[in-house]
């Protein structure tokens, strides 16, 4: 079997918590972990494929939104604090927005929700669970949203 | 640029991916776990973010093994490597009195200066005995000698300047003189690659900070037209000043600097240049005056030359070389040259007798041999390497070969079963490197003999095998000689 090669090139970006996103691969890896925990909880709870990715969804939606959105500074010393009050999301690509790594972060929740919703039929109460989910995400995620604290929330440091 | 493949990415992702889950798992139960025993002053701030050390905690204890190993014996192309043992899964690490002569792959002793030489080493003993070991004083006081002056004066002939100044430490040569070189309302423009001390003194000066794609000069012109013609942030007022800041090697990746089409762009924008030469000084070039001369610049179109004597030349301490009014401004404003201790005099002779011993003023043509077995022994290795199968980062001519490694559970096991096998590598990983680019980073040394070269290839061929970090397939064998033998 022939191996297929990608390149990968160090990118501009010297955040290291943000850096890793920019290399070939990691779309792939995120649509494949998002799949195998689709099978996962597939096996362990023995439900329908709609209950199944309903659950993805909201685990992915409590995932994403406490890591990317939640979660501010990052896990070096080396700096100094300058990111202590960003987010993932606001770090990420220099604060640029619309690149391709942030279109492709918020197409993935639209296409679980889709996926989820079809599944299960649109019933309730799967519908305002996952519509619930995938609204605070993209909301979360639009560029007028960038730095901003809703009433101060998660503002402090 | 370094070429992957595909599974080998997506396996990397994963296991980091699962290594962060695992720590993050651990350190939310954590909290719990921590949660009845409150330390915490009343009032008072934490002094440091606990997450701001997750990375040691969770994922660097636990292969520290193979990290900051300690030696037993001067760095030549032997020496002796203590062994440690751990009772707590590397949590904590305690040396034994055994230890193992391996073969030296890891130190930056590309000349071979680093253990005992018969021109420098009599010559630093007797400025020892001359001068004492240090000067305990800073070189605006009594930290000055003739040792000093005189390795000044050769530095700047040494790489083509007309003046040069001296520090006692490499890192501090960036970290304490970009902020003396440029301010607020200046521009620094830096590789994305380089040097911790160059983005500390980045940070430090005060000036804006922008990033161009690691050795590309047509991102550098972009991004140069795109801040001069933008302007200062907010006022959109011209910037003071301009420096782009490269190195001429990149020591985690063994790439030469493309210094000339990165001069053609500044000299276009009129910018000024600032070259790191930290491992390029000594150890490239046919004298061994580093990237410009083994790339064909002109020291006079860099402006500001910078270097450590810490690799080349078996000392401590860095220098810079610039035209006299920056030296003189330097000497005048540098912290480094005003607050810190002057460079040791006996650490001062040596880089003296070994610019001698490059230069040939030592009488005999030693310093050349270095130079030219360095580069043999350097493009001997790097083309067996890639020969063999592995991914080698860097260029010909370069004594930094990196290997590609990619998954993190193969940074132990490489360097543990290559110190098994008595061969010393450094292994890379995150945050060094970026996440997806472990290596294992090979210094070549002049000091190596091609039998030391050999039983290096055959150790790294076996456990590159056992590892799995043979990326492409092997060459075969050349057809010349399969013609040959059917003639006979």
């Amino acid at each position: 079997m022939a191996k297929l090669y990608v390149q990968a090139f160090p990118p501009a970006d010297l955040n290291k918590n943000t850096e890793w996103f920019m290399y070939p691969g990691v779309w792939t890896t995120y649509i494949i972990i998002v799949f195998f925990s689709w099978l996962l909880v597939l096996s362990v709870f023995g439900c329908t494929p709609g209950t199944a990715w309903t659950v993805v969804n909201l685990f992915h939606f409590a995932i994403t939104y406490h890591f990317f959105h939640w979660k501010k500074g990052t896990p070096f010393a080396d700096d100094q604090g300058m990111y202590n009050t960003l987010t993932w999301w606001e770090q990420m690509d220099n604060g640029k927005q619309l690149t391709r790594n942030r279109k492709f972060l918020i197409v993935v929740p639209v296409v679980l929700y889709l996926i989820a919703l079809h599944t299960t039929d649109y019933q309730q109460p799967m519908l305002f669970l996952n519509t619930l989910a995938v609204s605070v995400l993209v909301v979360a995620k639009l560029p007028n949203m960038h730095k901003v604290r809703i009433f101060g929330i998660n503002a402090e440091s | 640029m370094v070429r992957l493949p595909y599974t080998t990415a997506l396996t990397t992702l994963f296991s980091y991916g699962l290594l962060f889950a695992f720590g993050q798992l651990r350190d939310f139960f954590r909290k719990f776990v921590d949660w009845f025993k409150a330390k915490n002053v009343k009032g008072y701030a934490p002094i440091c973010l606990g997450l701001e050390d997750f990375y040691v905690r969770r994922l660097y204890l636990r292969i520290q093994d193979c990290f900051g190993r300690p030696i037993a014996s001067a760095p030549d192309s032997w020496f002796d490597v203590v062994e440690r043992t751990s009772n707590d899964n590397n949590k904590t690490l305690q040396r034994t009195s055994n230890t193992t002569k391996c073969l030296n792959l890891g130190s930056y002793n590309y000349l071979g200066f680093a253990a005992a030489d018969e021109y420098c080493t009599p010559r630093v003993i007797d400025s020892l005995k001359k001068y004492s070991a240090s000067t305990c004083s800073v070189r605006v006081d009594g930290g000055t000698t003739k040792l000093h002056t005189e390795l000044e004066e050769l530095t700047a002939r040494f790489v083509g300047k007309p003046a040069a100044i001296l520090f006692g430490m490499g890192y501090v040569t960036n970290s304490a003189i970009i902020p003396c070189l440029i301010g607020k309302g200046g521009l620094i423009i830096s590789d994305s690659l380089n040097h911790n001390s160059i983005v500390n003194g980045a940070r430090g000066s005060g000036a804006t900070v922008r990033v161009f794609q690691h050795n590309s000069p047509a991102h550098l012109e972009e991004v140069l037209r795109e801040q001069i013609a933008g302007g200062q942030p907010r006022t959109h007022r011209p910037w003071k000043k301009i420096i782009v800041i490269v190195e001429g090697i990149y020591s985690m990746e063994g790439e030469l600097c493309k210094l000339p089409e990165i001069i053609a762009v500044c000299k276009k924008y009129k910018a000024y240049t600032y070259l790191d030469e930290a491992h390029s000084i000594g150890a490239v070039g046919q004298s061994g005056r580093g990237v410009c001369e083994l790339l064909g610049v002109d020291p006079a179109d860099v402006d500001i030359m910078m270097g450590t004597f810490t690799k080349s030349f078996g000392s401590c301490g860095g220098y810079i070389a610039a035209s006299k009014e920056i030296i003189k401004h330097l000497k005048h404003s540098c912290p480094a040259h005003l607050y810190a201790t002057s460079m040791s005099p006996p650490a001062v002779q040596q880089v003296i007798s070994a610019i001698k011993v490059i230069l040939g003023e030592d009488g005999s043509s030693r310093g050349a041999q270095k130079l030219a077995r360095i580069r043999e022994n350097g493009n001997f290795f790097r083309s067996e390497l890639k020969k063999m199968g592995f991914e080698v980062l860097g260029d010909n001519d370069s004594p930094v070969m990196p290997i590609m490694l990619y998954n993190p559970a193969k940074i132990p096991a490489f360097s543990r079963e290559c110190l098994r096998q008595k061969v010393a590598v450094v292994t890379v990983a995150f945050p060094a490197t970026p996440l997806l680019l472990a290596r294992a980073r090979i210094c070549i040394s002049a000091s190596h003999t091609r039998e030391d070269l050999m039983k290096a290839l055959d150790v790294i061929s076996r456990v590159g095998d056992l590892v799995g970090i043979k990326y492409f397939p092997a060459e075969p064998p050349k057809i010349a000689e399969a013609g040959h033998d059917k003639l006979e």
